[in-house]
């Protein structure tokens, strides 16, 4: 695979953990939001690695974190927004139309 | 299975290349697969489940009472009992079933849930003060608990559940619901015999089919 192939490919999704952090959280319908815990319970990944990927995700506006509670009840919570859904599409759109080509 | 995606992916915080196209296909197809299971209600279990206890409950009322023509006594306690059982264990097993998938997901999906819980709730609370009033007006034993008891209550709680369907354009569940409502509605004709039977029958029937189609849609996804 050339560099000038995964060219159109946006680079924030495509790398494997941000790629299942986002198909992971675009399965929920629009507007709900999923605990840090049980998000990395079902990516089965360590605390570190996941708030590196979502700070990553939320920097381009992918994702939107948002943290209730004070101390030891605190949760925090993740959603996909709106412009990460669109980018999301974008990406798939993009893979399909670049793997019909290959 | 609900373990993570088959798909060779290194857990770094950097890895941010090297992910080639037919890799990030699978990838996309496994991790919305594994979702999609982790998220969905185990609705199929519980739809057997509801139809069981309108299989085995309300056909226990109705065989308690078979031959009772003209109406007289009416269910049996043993009848009674078995379907409160029923519906206990039912309620209990299936709020486990379905509130495993939504842990940890709030938002608009839990709003919309308290939503249909308080819906139903008045529904069902309206109903069965009806059915009270009803035989403190006088109305007759056949027709308050042999009539009204097996259907209206089902017929109101369902009527809040298809509103809540229609609104989230979900065809499918507003279908089972209409569904049972028809068949409440019509066995209502046929006394306090057809009320238990034909609705504990019918609405088995209804359940099953609703079953078979949640388990042909997951096993398609």
């Amino acid at each position: 695979m050339t560099a000038e192939t995964l060219e159109p490919l946006d680079p924030v999704i495509h790398a494997t953990t941000r790629l299942r952090i986002m198909v992971t959280l675009a399965a929920l319908n629009d507007g709900d939001t999923l605990s840090f815990t049980r998000l990395q319970d079902i990516l089965d990944l360590t605390p570190g690695n996941l708030i590196t990927h979502l700070r990553k995700l939320e920097d381009a506006g992918y994702i939107h974190t948002a943290k209730t509670g004070a101390g030891t009840t605190s949760q925090t919570s993740v959603t996909l927004t709106h412009h990460g859904r669109a980018a999301l599409e974008s990406y798939t759109q993009a893979l399909r139309k670049l793997l019909t080509g290959l | 299975m609900n373990g993570p995606p088959k798909v060779d992916h290194p857990q770094t915080a950097e890895d941010d290349g090297g992910l080639d196209p037919r890799e990030a296909a699978a990838l996309i197809e496994e991790t919305a697969r594994l979702a999609r299971r982790q998220f969905q209600p185990h609705a199929p279990y519980v739809a057997v489940l509801g139809a069981g206890v309108f299989l085995f409950g309300y056909g226990a009322v109705w065989w308690s009472m078979r031959n009772q023509h003209p109406y007289t006594t009416g269910p049996a306690g043993w009848s009674i009992a078995l379907l409160y059982g029923l519906v206990t264990v039912s309620a209990i097993a299936s709020s486990k079933l379905l509130t495993r998938p939504t842990a940890g997901v709030g938002g608009r999906a839990r709003r919309q849930l308290r939503g249909l819980a308080v819906a139903v709730w008045a529904a069902g609370v309206g109903a069965w003060t009806f059915q009270g009033a009803l035989r403190y007006l006088g109305v007759s034993f056949e027709i308050v608990y042999g009539v009204y008891g097996p259907t209206m209550p089902l017929i109101a709680l369902c009527a809040a559940a298809a509103g809540f369907a229609a609104a989230r354009e979900d065809w499918l569940h507003l279908c089972v619901a209409v569904a049972i409502i028809a068949v409440a509605a019509g066995s209502t004709f046929f006394g306090p015999w057809g009320a238990w039977g034909l609705t504990g029958l019918g609405c088995c029937l209804v359940l099953l089919g609703y079953a078979a189609v949640l388990r042909t849609r997951l096993r398609k996804a």
